[in-house]
């Protein structure tokens, strides 16, 4: 690309070099708007998380690697496995995946220069980040939560837990609730309004549409938590009745809308590994998804399904046999957008090319794991053997394939895939193919075995068991497993560091991708693309004749915007250019007002209502000061 | 840049698809939407999980004066929505002016619910049942979001005080869409509120 640019075309990328700069140092760090740069900041931070997260998954299996052992006490255990599923939900996977790759990559992939709303980006890491701390502070406190991620009442009311544990859960998911549906909001716009010239739905990558499908599942999942959790706050504190029935509560409301949120939220966290998935198969495959149409499809209908099953969960709790009937036949249902999907994955590496490099391996890995968590699901749909095997390691062996080996498969073969975009440099492919391996054998030794003792009746969330009734080798097997798996982390770690500092030079599209996010340099410029491209496929990066053009409009200086800090905006369904946007620059307000935040949760955690009304409103005021520096849309 | 009223008013008439702002602000809504809905359907669900609603002892919701006051924020919707056609226009007056009225009503209602709301809080505390929990928590959150929609138009009034651009237009428009929704939620509320008496 650059060999074919003349005199005015640098002229015009050295002054879009000038306009999109950004401070140097840790200032640029903290005030920045660049999606790139939030991405990575987000991606560090669910990194240091998964650690966390990681840490108490090993001690609890080194707790249960042997009957009666005597690791941790029951207290300890307990928090460390409310701990380990929190942080794993809330504060890696989701922003892992639509935090970190979504905010990287959505700008990039459709052709845009940043997110609709810069700023509210930035807003949302630094809250995120701020929950994330407000909920690991209660670590250091010896005040964690302890009731289960799913922390059902009346286990969590005060008579039971009398501690501030249950508060810092409850207010932190309302905080890092904030966050996340700040970050849903920016990229359901980004994706409706700022998608390049001609890049109409039906040309949107699936990547786009899987996190489109996760963004509005969180607008419409999280209220339902948040709620719940404002009643469990009131009744907890302030004495308000919702889950006690000698006042006219019930604590069946307490799973009801727990699981309302929680059932599309297990869509929300299996989702973006889709989007994952459809973007390395085509790339390794050589060929185009097959029922490209069908795939999109299917993941917008997986995310409304989920909005429809949530009593699955509570099969066990005595609910009407009807009301049974009902939710176990639309739990069926989701087999339907799922098994499209499978079809579609393994048909495409069938009919392609294959090539497998470490990223379509980890993606083969995702698609085992996925089919064997989704059989045992199909299980679960079924009520005589869901109301045998509940509560037992069996429901923890299906939804750690799924959400383990499912999930989190796609995210690190997705750190090798875009590692060369990130960084400009190759990962060490031999040691990425071990590290696979090594996550492979982990994840399946770890995981397994735990169908087993659950079939056997080993219950789940016990911190530990009898040497008596034969589950100990099961266990240790388990517990190997776990530090399998962790070497293989580790190794994946390792190759990404190593390979930042040591890696061959990538060039722009080591891969030959096909979406937009080949079409730059590696690492992308501040500004993504010196010419915002025009499409007219799925895959424009494989249409050579429109990259060709954007190299000559840049020497005619068309779309190349070159007069502000601007991006244009298109309209929803055909991608019509409809205006140019003026996008605000870097912002020091979006991290005033989550440290105002941050006080505000810290006042309602220590009851000092009054002081939390006053952070509040330097909070507002924090956003009043943001919005009085306005970039002019004209 | 657009920095007269004429030249904000020439970009609306240009506009092929809502602006980001329009969409942000529906999105946002869509969410809001939820959490009200999941209040009114625990109303239900406690409703339906009791014998008396509600309960002996608590007096039955006031049907005259609540209807009164919601009618009075509804018909605020009118000056928020001339408000809006006025500034695309480019009459940045008569916009304010519109503005100005839809404010001052709203917070004669907020005011009255106010001293409704500790008036019942004292009649029957919400640590009382789960009737009075739900109810003040209902009318406690709608309360919230009219102050908010209230303080979003002080914003406005403040900043179009120095003329209108399109990013302010933006905004007016979105402030106008979030208090046609707060108005479809006080309908929503307030019918749920006097259900019992159905």
């Amino acid at each position: 690309m650059a060999t074919t640019v003349t005199e005015p075309g640098l002229k015009r990328v050295e002054r879009l070099e000038r306009i999109w700069v950004e401070p140097r140092g840790v200032l640029g760090w903290l005030t920045t708007t660049d999606h790139k740069r939030i991405g990575l900041l987000y991606f560090f931070t669910t990194l240091a998380f998964f650690g966390a997260g990681g840490i108490e998954a090993l001690l609890i299996r080194t707790q249960l690697a042997e009957p009666n052992a005597k690791v941790l006490s029951p207290e300890t255990y307990d928090q460390l496995m409310t701990m380990h599923g929190v942080t794993m939900i809330f504060l890696f996977v989701i922003p892992m995946s639509l935090g970190a790759f979504g905010n990287y990559l959505i700008p990039l992939m459709i052709g845009a220069r940043d997110m609709a709303f810069p700023r509210m980006n930035a807003l949302s890491y630094w809250l995120f980040l701020a929950s994330g701390l407000f909920m690991y502070a209660s670590v250091f406190l010896h005040a964690a939560p302890n009731a289960g991620w799913f922390d059902y009442v009346p286990l969590a009311l005060k008579q039971y837990d009398p501690g501030r544990n249950i508060d810092f859960y409850a207010l932190g998911l309302i905080f890092n609730g904030i966050s996340s549906t700040a970050a849903a909001i920016n990229f359901i716009v980004t994706i409706f309004k700022l998608r390049a010239p001609g890049m109409s739905m039906n040309r949107m990558p699936l990547f786009c549409f899987a996190m489109l499908a996760v963004s509005l599942s969180l607008i419409f999942a999280l209220p339902s938590l948040t709620i719940d959790l404002v009643y469990l706050e009131l009744q907890r504190n302030l004495g308000f009745h919702f889950f006690d029935v000698a006042h006219g509560g019930d604590p069946l409301l307490w799973q009801h809308l727990f699981w309302l949120f929680g059932h599309p939220e297990v869509y929300i966290i299996i989702l973006p590994a889709f989007g994952i998935a459809t973007s390395i198969i085509p790339t390794f495959s050589k060929r185009k998804m097959i029922a490209f149409p069908l795939v999109a499809l299917a993941e917008l209908l997986v995310a409304f399904i989920g909005f429809g099953v949530w009593a699955h969960h509570m099969f066990a709790t005595g609910l009407p046999t009807i009301t049974l009937v009902f939710f176990a036949a639309a739990s069926m249902m989701v087999v339907i957008p799922s098994t499209i999907q499978v079809f579609a994955w393994t048909v495409t590496v069938a009919l392609g090319r294959p090539e497998f490099r470490a990223p379509l391996m980890f993606i083969g890995g995702f698609i085992v794991f996925f089919v064997l968590g989704g059989l045992t699901g199909i299980m679960f749909a079924a009520i005589p053997f869901d109301q045998a095997a509940t509560d037992t390691y069996f429901v923890v062996a299906h939804f750690h394939f799924i959400i383990f080996g499912a999930a989190v498969f796609p995210i690190l073969g997705g750190m090798y895939y875009w590692f060369p975009k990130v960084t400009g440099r190759l990962y060490h492919e031999g040691l990425a193919k071990l590290s696979f391996w090594l996550t492979f054998v982990g994840t399946a030794l770890t995981f397994f075995p735990m169908h087993i003792i659950g079939l056997l009746g080993m219950p789940r969330r016990v911190y530990t068991y009898p040497s008596s009734l034969g589950w100990g080798a099961y266990n240790l097997s388990e517990t190997i497993g776990a530090f399998i798996l962790t070497a293989g982390l580790l190794l994946i770690f390792w190759n990404l560091v190593y390979s930042r500092f040591r890696g061959a030079p990538a060039g722009p599209d080591p891969f030959f991708g096909g979406t937009l996010e080949w079409a730059t340099t590696s690492p992308p410029p501040p500004y993504n693309f010196p010419v915002i491209p025009t499409v007219r496929s799925a895959y424009p990066n494989w249409d050579a004749e429109d990259r060709r053009a954007d190299v000559a409009r840049l020497e005619r200086g068309e779309l190349v915007l070159d007069g502000g800090h601007e991006t244009p905006a298109s309209t929803v369904v055909d991608a019509v250019p409809d205006e140019v946007l003026e996008m605000p620059g870097e912002s020091p307000w979006p991290l005033a007002v989550a440290v105002c935040t941050s006080l505000l949760f810290i006042m309602l955690l220590t009851r000092h209502y009054a002081v939390a009304g006053v952070f509040a409103g330097f909070a507002l005021l924090a956003v009043a000061a943001w919005h009085s520096k306005e970039p002019q849309e004209t | 840049m657009s920095a007269t009223p004429a030249a904000v008013a020439r970009v609306e008439r240009a506009r092929l698809a809502r602006p980001n702002g329009w969409w942000g602000m529906a999105i946002f809504v869509a969410t809001e939407a939820t959490l009200f809905g999941t209040i009114i359907g625990t109303y239900y669900y406690l409703r339906f999980n009791n014998l008396h609603w509600p309960p002996p002892g608590v007096p039955e919701p006031k049907l005259t004066l609540p209807l009164v006051l919601t009618g009075l924020l509804v018909s605020t919707s009118v000056p928020m929505q001339l408000a809006v056609n006025a500034a695309s226009r480019g009459k940045l007056p008569r916009a304010r002016a519109a503005l100005l009225l839809a404010v001052v009503v709203q917070a004669g209602y907020l005011g009255m619910q106010l001293h409704l709301f500790v008036h019942d809080v004292h009649e029957f505390p919400p640590s009382g049942s789960a009737y009075s929990s739900i109810y003040f928590t209902m009318l406690g959150a709608h309360h919230l979001h009219v102050f908010l929609g209230m303080l979003l138009i002080l914003w406005i009034l403040l900043r179009t005080a120095t003329g209108l651009t399109s990013y302010r237009m933006n905004g007016l428009r979105a402030t106008a869409f979030y208090w046609h929704f707060i108005n479809v939620l006080a309908l929503c509320v307030v019918g749920s509120q006097l259900s019992p008496l159905a």
